[in-house]
Formats: structure tokens, C-alpha cells, sequence
């Protein structure tokens, strides 16, 4: 028994360690996320326009993703691995998955009553050609409900 | 008519047993939250853990987990 104790105290820091790790990359996510959706719109919405010159950038993309993908990958020195006990109990923790399935099936509401309004916003109101129109709806869907998992994911899995 | 809903008493045989939530849930093998969230009424647990959480404070499931009235307070 002296032995499982700091054994259990070690776990539980480190379970909660790792419980950080994932909401902070769950934020970063969804900045990105933001981010890429504003650009993809924006490129989409105004093709002559200044936007165009930011996507011709498109070079800086893999230096992009290296930077995130290394910003993702470890938190205060310690690093995701999928076979760590800490990282497998956060993975298949109940409350976390439960929340999860909550803002999925809430994500998938939420984009699939966005689709009338933005139909009618770029078909109509901005007058899109039908090619450009299917791309920004995409784009805005894709962002819609991406932004919405990781969001209320986030909202509902608070402490 | 479904107004009953799960009622615990985790909490009570948590302090019993001189056990914190981080405790439980290292032995139940899920995180403190998850221990939190049943405790405050926030999450149904499955049968499984539910299970879990009986066989580690060595409890029957019954005494733990009951069925209520939703709107009685616990």
C-alpha cells in the first residue's frame, strides 16, 4: 500500500497534467480553425482582391503546420504519446467523452441549419457564381462546424 | 410519465473512506472530473464505470447509486 499511494499521486498529476495539454491544444485548434476559415472565406469572397496575394503565400503553409504541429505536440516539457496511461485514461475518460458526443451532435444541428442561411447569403445576397458559391459554403460549413465542436466542447468540459 | 432520475451518494462513501475525488478516480480509472461531474449530478455514469467506482470503494452498487424523485434534492 505505501507504494501505490505515490504510485496514484503521480498518476493523478500527471492525468491532470495531460488533461491541460488537451484542452490548450483544443484552443489552439480552434484558433487555427478561425483562422484558416477567415482566410479560405476570404479568398473565396474577394478572388481580385488583397487576399489573393496572402494565399499566394502558400509556401509558408508547411512552416505553418511545423510550427503548430510542434506547438501541439508537447506541454511543460512533456510530450503526447498515445501509449502513455495518463494520456490513454484522459483519451477514454467518460465525461470527456460524453462531452464530446454532446458538442458533436450539436455541431452537426448547427451546420446543418446553417446551410438555408448561407445558401440564401452567398446564392442570393452576394450574388456568387455557382462555383465560388458550393466553395465558400464548404469553407463556411466546414469552419461552422468545426468551430462549434471545439468550442462547446471546450464550454462543456470546463472545470 | 419519467420524472425519476440517478441519485448518489459518492460523496458520503467518498468521506467514509477518507478518499478525495482524485482518489477515486485514479482507482476507478477515469479522471477527477468525471468523479466530479456524477457527484454533481452533471453526468449519468455508464453501468461500467459505475461498476468500477462500486468495486473500488467496495460497495454495493445499490447503496451508491438509487433511484429518485428528479426534483427531491440529494
Amino acid at each position: 500500500m505505501t507504494y501505490i499511494v505515490p504510485m496514484n499521486q503521480q498518476l493523478e498529476d500527471s492525468t491532470e497534467l495531460f488533461l491541460r495539454f488537451s484542452r490548450r491544444n483544443m484552443f489552439i485548434l480552434l484558433v487555427v480553425v478561425l483562422l484558416l476559415g477567415a482566410a479560405a472565406l476570404a479568398v473565396m469572397l474577394t478572388p481580385s482582391g488583397r487576399s489573393w496575394r496572402i494565399a499566394s503565400q502558400a509556401a509558408l503553409l508547411p512552416v505553418a503546420i511545423a510550427i503548430i504541429a510542434a506547438t501541439l505536440s508537447s506541454y511543460r516539457g512533456r510530450s503526447w504519446n498515445p501509449d502513455a496511461p495518463e494520456v490513454k485514461l484522459v483519451m477514454n475518460d467518460e465525461w470527456r467523452r460524453t462531452n464530446m458526443l454532446r458538442a458533436s451532435r450539436t455541431a452537426l444541428i448547427v451546420v446543418l441549419v446553417a446551410q438555408w442561411p448561407l445558401a440564401l447569403l452567398f446564392g442570393f445576397y452576394m450574388s456568387l457564381p455557382s462555383p465560388r458559391q458550393a466553395s465558400a459554403m464548404a469553407a463556411s460549413s466546414l469552419t461552422l462546424g468545426l468551430a462549434t465542436l471545439l468550442a462547446l466542447f471546450l464550454f462543456l468540459d470546463r472545470e | 410519465m419519467d420524472n425519476e432520475t440517478l441519485r448518489n451518494t459518492l460523496k458520503v462513501q467518498r468521506a467514509m473512506r477518507d478518499l478525495t475525488q482524485a482518489d477515486l478516480a485514479v482507482m476507478a480509472g477515469v479522471t477527477r472530473r468525471s468523479i466530479n461531474a456524477i457527484e454533481t449530478g452533471r453526468m449519468v455514469p455508464s453501468v461500467l464505470l459505475a461498476l468500477k467506482i462500486a468495486r473500488a470503494l467496495e460497495a454495493p452498487l445499490e447503496t451508491i447509486f438509487s433511484l429518485g424523485p428528479a426534483t427531491a434534492s440529494v
